[in-house]
This record gives structure tokens, sequence and C-alpha cells, in this order.
């Protein structure tokens, strides 16, 4: 199936590491400069820096840094990543200084641990230490490195500075942000200017008055990747509302999985304790979403987590509508519902997995020759020849996850031709495609993820079959850029919804 | 006393204006040098008479012109910095005042030099009158013929820009000064690339003080070795230094480098009122106190660097024994905790730091850990940060302590300034250590 894929490599600048060179490859190629490293000799590629080169080696060998993230510009002002380089007259900020064929750099020498606690000293000096109110503490970067290089006290026995109207300042509706905390990395305002392009951060004044701003006081913060400011900040400065004091991140599960809520299948991590989802967070993937997500895509947890959901069988026996029932009242009932329909029509979502499509033809076909399959999106655009990018970014127009996919697998869209004479439709979708309105039918049959609101709209509903969201099974989807990309369950399921494999088997 | 390179005619009549500069043969550098010289043998003239960057640093200023790209396509920019913003510093005042045309002449030299053909000079916000006059001398210039195409009916042409900054120092560091000139943040870059490869709006850029370009059309008029021969081995030429404090007679005086401390608070008639000499600060609010037993140090870059201070700019403040170490380093880091650009951790937070800290010691809150403090934090700052802003810090904080250690002991032992009657405090805050914002 997924041959029929092509796995095109799109050139995607503006969320590709552009400043991790790549290792020249063919026949040509020479072999890579060497340097030392901590007495390790490590290979790099040519236009490394030492950050980067150090970064090739693994986690272990990783420069503490602030102001240095892969997907910004180098700015080397939080003076952190500082190594000592042989034959240098000073130290060298691992983030800005290429790596040279032979070079010997100590990351950990006597003289970079002295550095690097001064920085941490200067840091703490005036930040309000207040970890345990902290929505940040247990992934903080000035609380890890305090750790780990840290000065064991500090001398500071001066009053602390304070920033009275930045001390909870809401800059939109999506961030909070404390000024007090802040180490002044300025990633936040070079992603406003380098990646969103809508310099809606600024730093304002100068040195210890330093203090970080919205642009424009009347629009506040209005870009629509401000979940991301929250995820790279190192500190608790600016912290995501919608996470803000709901859970404790050290209770976190990290489960990797693709995020669903538009077609451009960003690579997200699942955070999760006891199979109730927190949050979302990008995964590094440059040819997909490179280090970002978007916020739509961020919230859309939201769904899977809908209290409104429904997540048990409904069957509508008498005529009077679903009432909750077990699967082994409506198996029955779809069954026999299926046999004495003369013709059947499928509508799948675009939201649907490959696997879920395959599958779903296969059973039903052996059910019902008659079947008739169809998709549909139903979220602004019917096909994936209409998707357009919403910005320069990531954000799309299609809201589902797989319409390329389903595309691939040879359905067709449900308004391509005129259908007639069915009796049943069969409408699945997994919470992201919208619902065709198909008044004609004389039995509706609901299979995936539904909410009480949904289902209260549609007429002729017989019965519902729970599936489960993206995020609780295993599948693939083919993005946009017609990459398949596989995921695996990332949170168990806590209702009676069943993947399709599951219910198949109960026929 | 001996031959002056800058302000020969300075003491003259409407000096600033260019009758008065072409009677004593002004221009007559420039014109030699672009329509005689190549721009190697102009660069070469430099080097050889050892004239060294007169805004702080000491880069031997034909070294500099020497590393911009000889690709004569490329955009260049020469940049002048007018941006004197060190605390006791005033001489670059005097030359853009009295003798602006020096300075636009030495320009041209370079522009020719170097091969740029449009020149901006980042003046200090705060220099209003000397940036109208700069622009009338510039005007001046223009209208006989020394700025515009075709100079001296060569190829080479050039014109100047006067860009008023908006009275940060830190835009005085060359970097900051050129980041501010694009319209950015005045924040110093990082290094490499330096100036000479990516500068001003990206295209290869030299910056070079006053001073330093006033000197060039003497060297030209003159000869390198002339100009060597006023200096000393290293260094060549005479130096403005700018005299401040309490001395008797305070100014500018251009005197050569082999001058000592003793020797030129003698020329400019001795410590105000007879007062017994305290301190000097030899090099600008930047450079490390001599204390008044190392004061016979020659004022020349390398001789400085060995004291353990610094030339800087030039600008020597004269501290007599009725003034408070304490008091006086505190008001300097008060300065500098303003303007730190506030990019660097360290910087930013131990400017403050430090600040506060002196202040808490002058307000009598002081304790004998204090002290120590103050060591550990100028060792995070010093040599760490991206521009020279943090070893400045670092300079007045550092020997102060090192050279007056028995004046912060007395003020934490008698829990106040000894200097003053009662609890009389005429900077900073009666409570010791508050924070303000």
């Amino acid at each position: 199936m997924s041959n029929q894929i092509s796995k095109t490599e799109t050139d995607l600048n503006y969320c590709s590491d552009k400043k991790m060179p790549v290792p020249p490859t063919g026949p040509e190629a020479k072999p890579l400069p060497k340097m030392t490293l901590d007495g390790k000799i490590v290979e790099f590629v040519p236009g490394d820096t030492i950050m980067q080169a150090a970064e090739r080696v693994g986690k272990a060998s990783q420069i503490p840094r602030y102001c240095y993230h892969p997907g910004l510009s180098i700015a080397g002002t939080c003076r952190m990543c500082t190594v000592e380089v042989e034959k240098a007259p000073k130290l060298m900020t691992a983030c800005s200084t290429p790596a040279a064929d032979g070079m010997v750099v100590h990351t950990r020498s006597e003289k970079v641990l002295k550095s690097r606690s001064g920085v941490l000293d200067c840091l703490l000096a005036n930040h309000p230490l207040d970890c345990p109110v902290c929505d940040k503490a247990g992934e903080c970067e000035l609380q890890d490195y305090d750790y780990e290089y840290g000065p064991r006290s500090s001398s500071f026995a001066e009053e602390k500075r304070v920033f009275p109207k930045s001390s909870t300042r809401h800059f939109s509706e999506k961030i909070v942000f404390n000024m007090n905390r802040c180490v002044a990395c300025e990633r936040c305002v070079r992603f406003t200017d380098e990646i969103t392009k809508t310099n809606d951060l600024v730093m304002l004044n100068r040195g210890r008055k330093k203090e970080l701003t919205v642009g424009d006081e009347q629009k506040g913060l209005y870009n629509d990747y401000q979940g991301c400011l929250s995820d790279f900040c190192p500190v608790g400065a600016l912290t995501w509302t919608d996470f803000r004091f709901q859970k404790r991140v050290w209770f976190l599960r990290h489960d990797p999985s693709i995020c669903d809520g538009c077609a451009k299948g960003c690579n997200i991590e699942v955070h999760s304790e006891k199979e109730i989802i927190y949050r979302y967070a990008p995964i590094y993937n440059a040819k997909v979403n490179g280090h970002w997500i978007c916020d739509e895509g961020r919230l859309s947890y939201k769904m899977v987590m809908n209290p409104n959901r429904i997540i048990a069988p409904l069957v509508d026996v008498m005529g009077h509508g679903p009432v909750a029932t077990t699967w082994e009242a409506v198996v029955p009932f779809v069954a026999s519902t299926l046999k004495s329909s003369s013709k059947v029509l499928l509508v799948v979502g675009t939201d649907a997995t490959q696997e879920e499509c395959e599958s779903l033809k296969k059973f039903l076909t052996r059910l019902s020759p008659s079947l008739e399959i169809r998709y549909f999106n139903g979220t602004g655009v019917k096909t994936s020849a209409e998707n357009k990018p919403l910005d320069h970014l990531l954000r799309q127009s299609d809201k589902t996850p797989n319409t390329k996919g389903v595309e691939s697998l040879g359905i067709k869209p449900l308004d391509s031709g005129a259908i007639s004479g069915f009796d049943t439709v069969i409408v699945f979708r997994n919470g992201r495609a919208g619902i065709p309105s198909i008044a004609s039918a004389k039995n509706v049959i609901l299979w995936g993820v539904f909410s009480l609101e949904e289902v209260k709209a549609l007429k002729n509903v017989k019965a519902l079959m729970p599936g489960l969201a993206t995020q609780e099974k295993s599948g693939t989807f083919v993005n946009s850029d017609g990459l398949a990309q596989s995921f695996n369950r990332a949170v168990v399921h806590r209702g009676f919804g069943l993947e399709v494999a599951r219910i198949v088997e109960k026929f | 006393m001996n031959d002056l390179v800058i302000t020969k005619h300075i003491h003259e009549k409407d000096s600033f204006k260019i009758e008065n500069y072409l009677k004593h043969d002004g221009y007559k550098a420039s014109a030699r040098a672009c329509t005689t010289m190549t721009p190697d043998q102009v660069i070469d003239e430099v080097k050889k008479s050892n004239l060294r960057g007169r805004g702080g640093a000491g880069f031997p200023t034909g070294m500099k012109w020497s590393f911009m790209p000889k690709d004569a396509k490329k955009t260049k920019y020469l940049v002048c910095n007018a941006d004197e913003g060190e605390p006791g510093t005033f001489k670059d005042r005097l030359i853009i005042t009295k003798n602006p045309h020096a300075m636009i002449e030495g320009m041209i030299i370079a522009s020719y030099a170097i091969g740029a053909h449009v020149g901006y000079i980042y003046i200090r916000g705060e220099f209003f009158r000397e940036a109208r006059m700069l622009e009338f001398a510039i005007a001046e210039a223009r209208a006989k013929g020394h700025l515009g195409n075709n100079l001296y009916g060569g190829q080479h042409a050039f014109d100047i820009y006067v860009y008023r900054g908006a009275g940060a120092y830190i835009c005085g560091e060359e970097t900051a000064l050129l980041n501010s000139l694009e319209g950015k943040r005045g924040e110093p870059r990082l290094k490499p690339p330096f100036p000479a490869q990516v500068g001003a709006f990206g295209m290869p850029s030299c910056v070079n003080n006053v001073e330093t370009f006033a000197a060039v059309p003497y060297i030209i008029n003159e000869g390198a070795a002339k100009f060597a021969s006023l200096g000393t081995e290293k260094s060549g030429g005479t130096r403005l230094y700018g005299v401040s404090g309490h001395i008797e007679r305070p100014g500018v005086y251009e005197l050569p480098l082999t001058i000592s401390g003793r020797e030129l608070i003698d020329h400019c008639g001795g410590v105000r009122g007879g007062k017994k000499l305290k301190a000097i600060i030899p090099g600008g609010a930047s450079a490390p106190m001599l204390s008044a037993a190392d004061i016979d140090v020659k004022l020349d870059f390398d001789s400085l660097m060995k004291a353990g201070s610094m030339a800087g700019s030039g600008g020597v403040i004269v501290i007599d024994e009725s003034v408070c170490i304490v008091e006086m380093t505190c008001i300097l880091l008060k300065f500098y905790e303003h303007e730190s650009c506030g990019q660097c951790s360290q910087c930013r937070e131990g400017s403050h730091w430090l600040s506060r800290l002196f202040q808490r010691i002058e307000n009598g809150g002081g304790t004998a850990a204090d002290l120590d403090t103050i060591a550990t934090v100028c060792g995070h700052m010093a040599g760490q940060t991206i521009c020279a802003f943090a070893d400045a810090v670092t300079g007045p904080a550092l020997s102060a302590v090192r050279k007056f250690r028995s004046e912060f002991e007395q003020h934490i032992h008698n829990k106040g300034c000894p200097f003053k009657k009662g609890h009389e405090h005429r900077h900073g805050e009666k409570v010791p250590g508050v924070a303000h914002v």
C-alpha cells in the first residue's frame, strides 16, 4: 500500500534545520574531519559549530545552552555554552565557534565549569526561585543546569529585582508572561522575528531593566505558534495557559504520535498521565514540521478528551433515538441491518488511517457485496487538491490528516457522481472530518469518534459503534506532501471504544 | 612645546571653518593621496606611522585598513565613531568643534585607501550642536569639491552622512554602533565575523575614532616617519588627553605619548587647591585606577597595560584626597548598571549586582564577606562576554577594592561613609540595599 505513496523529499526551508550541515555523500565524498572533544576523537561535518559537533556525538555530550536553539539564529549572548578551545585566548561559545580539523575542545574543564557556575550565579541572583509554584519546574533549563553546574550557594545579599507590571501578564489568551523569571535568552524574540515573522515580541529597555513585551499593545501576542514559545522558553517566563497549573511535568508520560489536526501531519509528543492527555509538544522532523507545531494542533487533544465524546455503543431498536448499550447488542443489530439492506454506502472520513480504510473495505464488502465507498472531508475542502497552506509555516486548510492517503487507496469523494438507491449509510470518522448530511438514507450507522452534539444533530441514527481517536491507536497517515507516517498508540482509550480490527472480529 | 598634530591652529578665530583650514595647507593631504598615491601606498604609510586607534583599544590603524577586502566591486563603508560616551572623555568634541576638517580630510584619505564611497559619522545623541557643526563642515567641504564624485579629478567618489545616536553608551562599541546605525538595537555583535568582513548593512566596514581620522592628514603631509617619531616605539604621534577632576587647569591637552601621569598633572597645574593626590583614572572611566604611588607610569598603551590599567580613550580623571573612593566607584557603577545593553547574562546581572553591592557598602550596610563577593562577581564577568563592557565594569570595581581596600574596610567597620558627617548620603538611598527598577 505504501508503495503507491511517493515519499517526496520536500524543500521546507523554513522548518528544516538550516544550520545543521548535511554530511556529503557519493563516491567523491572525502573522509570527515575530526576534532577532539573531551579527549574523544569525534567526526564532524564541515560547517558544524562545536555545539553541533557535540550534538552529533549524543545526548551525553550536549553542551548547556539558553539562547541557542537549533531552529533559530545564533545569538551567543547567554554565555552558558562556553567551552575551552586549546590555543584560544578566551573561552569560546560553542554555539557560534565553527569546528575545525584538529581542534581540541574541553567542555568540562575547570575553567569552563567555573564560567558556567558564574553565569548561573548571575542568572539566579535576581531570579525569584519560585520553583515550587512555577509550572516549568521539572523541565526548566535553569533548574537543570543549576543542579549540574550551578554554584552551591549564592552570595547575593541585595533585594531582588522585581518587574511589578510583568509578573503575571497575559500576552494573549494563550500565553502568560513573568519577567521576573526571564533569563533574557531572547529565543522568543528571534522566533517571532525569524519563524513566524510577526515580530509580536520585542525587548524593551536595556541592561537590568530589559523587559520582554509585545510589539503592539493593542494586538498583543497574535501569532499562531504561541505554544512553541512556552516549549522553548528555558524558564517559566512564558507559560501556556491551557497547561498552566494542570499537572506537574514529572508525572507526564511522553509518547510520540502524529497530530491529526490538519493535513500537515506534524510529529508530536503526547504528554499524558493515567491515560489523560494534558498537552502536545512538537518532535523535530525536518521533513514535516521542523521544531514547531501550531496552536490549533496543540489544542486538538481536546477532541480526544472531550467529556461529551460517545464512548459506549448506541443502538436505536425502538425508533425513539439511540440509547447506550453493549457490544453484544449492537453487533448483531448492525449485522442484520446490513444484510437486510439492498444497497450500502460507506462514507469514510479523511481522518481514517490507511489500515482502517483497508480493513473496512474488506470487511464490509464481505458483509454486503453491493457496497459503495466514498470519502468525505467536510472541513472546508473537498479533495486534497483543494488544500492550501494557511501561512508560510505549517497550517493547512484541510483539517483532516489523511485526505491524500484515502485518495491513494482509490476511494472517490462523496459528491463525485450520483449515488442513489442505497438504504443504509455507514459513516466512519475519527473526530476530525465533518459528517455528511445524507437525509435520504433510511438507516444511518455511525462508526468511530462522535460527540453527543453531533449524534443529536443527525436523523435516522440506528446504531453507533465507538472507535478510537488517533492518539489511542496505531496507524499510518499520508500528509499533504505525500509523506506516509506511521504512529503507535500514545494513550489507552478510557471507554468502551474499540479499534476497527477488534470490532470486525465480533461479526 | 611639541609638534602638534591636531590642535595646532584651534585657537585661531573660526578655526572650524574651511577657509581657516585651507589657509594651513588643509585638504592638501587628501589631494595628494588621491592623485599621487595608490590605496596600498596610503595604507603602508599609515602602517609605518604606527598610528594606533584612539578610541580606546589602541588597535593599529593601518592594519585595520588592510583587513578590508580588496574586491573593488563590493560596497564598503567607512564609519567614524564620534559616539564619545566614556565618562571623563571629551577630546573628540574638541576636534569636532574646533578642527572638523582634519577629521573629514582623514576620512577622505581613509575612504580612498579602503575603497569606500560612503562614510557615516555616528555622533553621540547628546552632541546636538556638534552634529550641526559637522553638517556645516561637511557642506563646506562638499561645496569646495572635497566631497562628491570624481574627487581631485580622479575616479574616487566619497560622501559623508552624519547619523545621530540615541544616547546609549554601548553604541560606542563598534559593532553596537553598526547595529544602531542600521536602526537596530544597539547591542554588540558576535565576533567573528569582524566588521571588515560583515559590517554596516552586511557590507565590509571600517570603524575608526574621530581622533584617529584627524591624525591621518598629518601623516600624509609630513610623512610617516615624522609622525612615528613623535610617539613611542610602538605607538606613533601625539595624543589628546582630556584632563578633568581635581586639577587646576582641566581641559584637552595634546601631548606626546611619552608623558607620564605625574608630568601630565604638573603640566595641567597640579592638583586643585594644592591638595594631595589620591588616584588617577588614566583612560576614561573604564580604565582601572592608579593610586598616587603609581602615577609615574607613562601614559601610552603598552606602559599602562603593563601597569595593570589601560590608555583607553585618554580621559584622565584626577582624584584628590577629599574623595571617597567607594562613593566614586559607586557612581561609576551606577552608570555602568544603567548602560549595560543586557545581552550577556553576566554583564546584565553582574553590573546590577555590583552597583547594588557598592551602594550598600557606601550606605553602611556592608559586611566583610562583601569584598570577596565583589571579586567573585568580577570574576564571573571579566573576559566572559561578547564585548569589553564587562571588563570595563570590573576595571574600576576591582582596582578600587585592590588599591583602596582600607577605605572599604573603614566603611564596613564604621557602618557608614567616613567622608560624610552624620547620616548625610549624597548618592543612593538611605536605606541600604533596596532594589528598584
